[in-house]
């Protein structure tokens, strides 16, 4: 019964006891007691979880932005026209009429001589009226958040980098919380040198800032998602989530039960992946959170200093607007801004909430502030 | 040995008939999200100068909540629904948070449970103690005086006074229990709380300790009231013992009498819970049970779930506080039965 | 006291080593050559590039490539630079360093005082409206993407501002308005050193004057001399510049840093009020607190006194972390802002492939991270007698 105690996270380990006789009437297989008492304590830490509404507002959030994901392919597939929709290929002008006029005070109606020439034929002049293509075209009913400077439409785009924040942040959370776990649970278990070693190592990856190399790998390496992912991921998972994870781990071994499972006969192998790693796995479940977190930001920043190469994300939406020139012009082109920039804000917001949540319910320290 | 002199311009000691500290009819609760937890019930003793009085109880019971009731220094939750803490005839609830820090320390101080983390770890001793020097004993003592005083309290309390410019964590922690009773002692205050003095500390250091206050309190006359779960302790140096059970008093009285003659079953049993060395050999009445939840607490008798007892009538109806022998009351309806107890093998 | 520095310099000295050897490796590791870079420069005359691959040490092997980048590191040879062929790294680097270090450290020290201050009133004020909006709003900044919320700071104080009031209260980007430059007697760099020299000295004079008076003053006196020697310290530079003749140089600079030390402040702040604020709710239920006030201090005595000089020990121990924000920040922010300090340096050289340039600014920003990191330490001593009389 000892390893099925451990699935329970720290703050849930008094269980009800089991009915008198129980065992003895129906021997039930152990994995079906092991599907209740999961059951039962996902309902319990569910229960404490959505105590608190701003983890909840958080995973909605998450909700809708994974719907949305989940929606591009199939309104690409069935009602928008990928030839003006693709979010990296797709192009669509809304043929406007300018009037010429000597000084632009209205950007949407009216256009510059010098301009005028340009987009249209050298003969033509002041008060003339001129129909040409309006990029960035303003939300419209074909194009509810506007177009980009080469005429994309931005809903699309916002849409179809969701998926590609996701699938980021999850291959930077499982490679870091694999390797976080896993010489987490090594460090605190074996102690000495492998300990002293992976630790200074942990602390050299948490000093060296991450923004800087990452500028000086993506100048030596083609840097795309997944690598960055991996990139991402092996560095949390060796600095600071490791360090946090050998803590735990650290607070388990010394268990009682540990020493129960040594004296039992449990193999170095039996002790750590049946009694310390399923200690340790809600506080990696956490802090795979927060890994999202970082991963997506930090993507939405290289992107964003033109670094990444990737067709299309939030960060490189804003690295659109931003090297063409269109912050400069003041505030009246918002939707080419405001649409990606919340977006990598609200999810990363989000991932990190849901984590602080999660946090209240593995440490019941945290609770009642 | 030295004495420490008396600030100038304070009042001389009632030495009268005159309760120094009365407390009547205290009840508070704190305000939990399931409801109300009543901490606290109906609780009333008095103190008079110089005397000492234990109260004991298991964890949980109302002793810290009542001491720090005294000091208003309850947790933010807790609730005064009635009675009066009266010092020198002075009630203390209604009082402002500005009036009654000038109580705090100068009238009332106070030993904490577990000195360890009774200090500020980044100031010096000396320093924590100078603050409270500083802030009570007008006029304002000049930096050799003041220094002088802490010094005179050192080694009233046995610390080498080099120790007042060290930090808590280069004391040990008999050491740091010591400074912590002496900075009790430094603004002359009337009456003493000492909340499980020395529970962390091994035996021989308690000894010490519970001797020093002991001989502290004949030299300098103040009133303590000793907070602990071990009745050994009450025993060495109590006067008078109330016992505590879910937030009421329901034995109070003389200590050798309570003792003697215990005359509430949760009184007896908490006495007889623990061996005594020097007594007679007898067999350990164990208490069975816990505590019951102060949010929902038990109709009548708190006590009644436990109780050897119980009848239909401690269900329903609360016992009233009464008068056993002089000086000695019971909260019990059957309180005339408990010395059959021995016999009937709860002993 | 003394080993404990010397310990912790050694450390720091072997992991800026490690970090070197972990670069060199990258850069062997990278797909292709370095050679090709420097044989396909044809700005770099074909009697350079021999010069160079014997320097550089191409044909020799691995170790001995190793050795000599050591060497040249230790000796402060970082090369020349590619793209601006043949300035020298180190050249490159000295120039954009100071403004670099203005902006980081007035950025983390505004934040760092702010945001204690505040941290420190929020614990206290549990359950009023002041902390929900505090609080919510520090969430919002501390995750918001950094990069937008600089782009949106443009937009808020550069432009809806400037249409508000009539005239533009903060320049948008660039660390000097050249066209005001034009016949200028100083360079700017001249005008800037002289800036961070005379507010260092008068920063440094308030602090000597302040420790004076701890030692010799009681503690009443003393807090009146610290606040009026750092308000001396404060308004002394603005005095100095005022009656120089560099004054409409030096203004001008001044009026640039203004948006971008605003901007990283703010959101570097808003961690460091959210991490005092936990980190003070954390002290209040030490039982110290309770002996405080059992002892009948005021409330304000207890918060100053008691609590926060606890609160702030993991507070200065985050300085790892913010640091680290500031950095990263800081390179944002100087992209933002076209301030031309070691990251917008970075990403010129990343941009135009100067590896040398690179490998240089990469360097200096890891000093300046271990740099920190040492006086985080050195601060967490003295404010730590747990520590300090080990």
């Amino acid at each position: 019964m000892t390893d099925l105690d451990t699935k329970a996270t720290p703050s849930l380990r008094m269980r009800e006891p089991e009915p008198p006789g129980h065992e003895l009437l129906e021997p039930e297989p152990l994995w079906r007691v092991r599907l209740r008492l999961m059951r039962k304590t996902f309902g319990r830490n569910w229960k404490l979880f959505a105590r608190n509404k701003i983890g909840l507002v958080g995973l909605t959030i998450i909700g809708i932005f994974a719907l949305m994901a989940l929606l591009h392919p199939i309104l690409m597939d069935r009602v928008w026209d990928p030839a003006i929709y693709d979010p990296v290929k797709g192009y669509d002008a809304v043929i406007t009429d300018f009037v010429i006029v000597e000084e632009v005070t209205d950007p949407f109606h009216e256009i510059s001589l010098a301009d005028a020439q340009l987009e249209t034929n050298p003969f033509v002049e002041v008060g003339e009226t001129v129909s040409i293509p309006l990029q960035p075209a303003p939300p419209s009913k074909a194009h509810w958040l506007g177009t980009d400077p080469v005429g994309r439409d931005i809903l699309s785009q916002l849409m179809y980098s969701t998926r590609a924040a996701f699938a980021l942040g999850a291959i930077a959370a499982i490679f870091a919380v694999f390797i976080a776990t896993t010489i987490g649970s090594m460090a605190a278990f074996y102690g000495g040198w492998l300990d002293a070693v992976l630790m200074r190592f942990a602390d050299l990856v948490l000093l060296v800032p991450l923004i800087p190399i990452l500028i000086v790998v993506s100048a030596l390496f083609n840097l795309n998602l997944p690598l960055l992912g991996i990139l991402l991921g092996v560095l949390s998972g060796f600095g600071g989530t490791a360090i946090v994870l050998k803590s735990q781990a650290l607070s388990v071994t010394v268990k009682p039960f540990v020493d129960a499972a040594r004296v039992a006969g449990g193999t170095n192998r039996h002790i750590i992946f049946r009694h310390i790693i399923p200690n340790v796995l809600p506080l990696s479940f956490l802090y795979m959170m927060f890994t999202v977190t970082d991963a997506i930001s930090l993507e939405a920043t290289l992107s964003f200093l033109g670094l990444m190469n990737t067709p299309m994300s939030w960060g490189i939406m804003i690295y659109t607007t931003h090297s063409q020139g269109y912050l400069l012009s003041g505030t009246s082109y918002w939707w080419l801004l405001i649409p990606a920039g919340m977006a990598v804000t609200l999810v990363a917001a989000s991932f990190f909430l849901v984590g602080r949540a999660m946090d209240e319910v593995i440490n019941p320290r945290l609770r009642r502030r | 040995m030295q004495t420490i002199p008396s600030p100038a311009g304070a009042p001389p000691r009632d030495r009268t008939d005159a309760a120094l500290l009365e407390v009547d009819n205290l009840t508070m609760e704190y305000e939990v999200d399931g409801g109300n937890v009543s901490a606290v019930s109906n609780v009333s003793f008095a103190l008079h100068a110089g005397e000492s009085l234990g109260l004991v109880g298991e964890s949980g019971c109302g002793k810290t909540s009542v001491a720090m009731s005294l000091l208003r220094l309850q947790a933010d939750n807790a609730r005064f629904r009635e009675g009066e803490i009266r010092l020198n005839g002075e009630d203390l609830l209604p009082l402002s948070e500005a009036e009654m820090r000038t109580h705090r320390w100068k009238d009332i101080s106070m030993v904490f449970q577990g000195a360890m983390n009774a200090w500020n770890p980044v100031q010096r001793v000396g320093a924590q103690i100078l603050e409270a020097i500083n802030l009570h004993i007008k006029p304002r003592p000049t930096a050799a005086e003041a220094r002088k005083r802490m010094e005179d309290l050192f080694n009233l309390v046995g610390v080498d006074p080099k120790m007042l410019d060290r930090y808590p964590h280069e004391f040990s922690g008999g050491m740091r229990q010591r400074a912590i009773i002496a900075m009790a002692l430094s603004c002359d205050p009337q009456i003493i709380i000492a909340d499980e003095p020395t529970t962390a500390l091994d035996v021989i250091v308690q000894d010490q300790i519970l001797a020093q206050l002991l001989r502290i309190q004949k030299e300098l006359g103040m009133a303590i009231i000793y907070i602990s779960h071990d009745i050994a302790v009450i025993a060495e140096v109590t006067q008078k013992i109330a016992v505590m059970y879910a937030g009421r008093i329901v034995e109070i009285g003389p200590t050798e009498e309570v003792f003697a003659n215990p005359r509430h079953p949760y009184g007896y049993l908490l006495l007889h819970s623990a061996p005594s060395i020097t007594g007679p050999r007898r067999r350990l009445a164990p208490l069975k049970g816990e505590p019951p939840n102060l949010l929902n607490p038990p109709t009548g008798c708190r006590f009644h779930p436990r109780c050897p007892f119980a009848t239909e009538k401690c269900v329903v109806e609360s016992p009233p506080l009464q008068e056993v022998s002089p000086g000695h009351s019971v909260e019990c309806w059957h309180w005339d039965k408990v010395p059959s107890m021995a016999e009937e093998g709860h002993a | 006291m003394a080993k404990f520095i010397t310990k912790r310099v050694a450390q720091m000295l072997l992991l800026f080593i490690v970090f070197l050897t972990v670069v060199f490796f990258l850069l062997e590791a990278q797909p292709g050559d370095l050679t090709q870079q420097y044989i396909g420069n044809p700005e770099i005359p074909p009697e350079q590039k021999a010069v160079l691959a014997e320097r550089l040490g191409l044909d020799k092997p691995v170790g001995a490539r190793y050795l000599a980048y050591m060497g040249n590191f230790f000796t402060g040879n970082f090369g020349n630079s590619l793209s601006q062929w043949p300035r020298p790294v180190s050249e490159m680097i000295l120039e954009a360093l100071p403004r670099t270090l203005v902006l980081f450290l007035s950025a983390t020290l505004l934040a760092y005082y702010l945001g204690f201050v505040t941290g420190k009133v929020l614990a206290w004020r549990r359950g009023k409206f002041t902390e929900y909006a505090l609080t919510l709003g520090g969430v919002g900044l501390y995750t918001v993407f950094y990069p937008w919320f600089a782009l949106l700071m443009i937009w808020g104080f550069g432009f809806m501002l400037t249409d508000w009031v009539g005239f533009r209260v903060f320049p948008i980007n660039k660390f000097i308005d050249v066209q005001d430059w034009v016949g200028s007697p100083f360079s700017a760099n001249h005008v800037f050193l002289r800036m961070i020299t005379v507010a260092a000295l008068s920063m440094l004079a308030a602090a000597i004057t302040t420790m004076i008076a701890r030692r010799r003053l009681e503690l009443a006196p003393a807090l009146r001399v610290r606040n009026f020697a750092f308000l001396a310290g404060v308004l002394y530079p603005f005095v100095y510049f005022a009656m120089s003749p560099m004054r409409p140089y030096a203004a001008d600079i001044f009026h640039h840093t203004l948006l971008p030390v605003m901007t990283l402040s703010l959101v570097a702040f808003a961690g460091i009020m959210l991490l005092t604020r936990a980190s003070m709710l954390e002290t209040l239920r030490e039982d110290f607190i309770l002996t405080a006030r059992a002892k009948g201090l005021s409330e304000k005595v207890i918060r100053d006194r008691h609590a926060a000089r606890n609160a702030l020990l993991p507070v200065v121990t985050s300085l790892v972390l913010a640091l680290a924000f500031v950095i990263g920040g800081g390179i944002i922010t100087e992209t933002v802002f076209s301030w031309p300090g070691i990251g917008l340096l970075l990403l010129s050289a990343v941009t135009l492939e100067d590896i040398p340039l690179a490998i240089g600014c990469l360097s200096i920003i890891a000093v300046l991270a271990l740099f920190g990191h040492l006086v985080a330490d050195i601060i967490y001593m003295y404010l730590d007698p747990r520590i300090r009389y080990q």
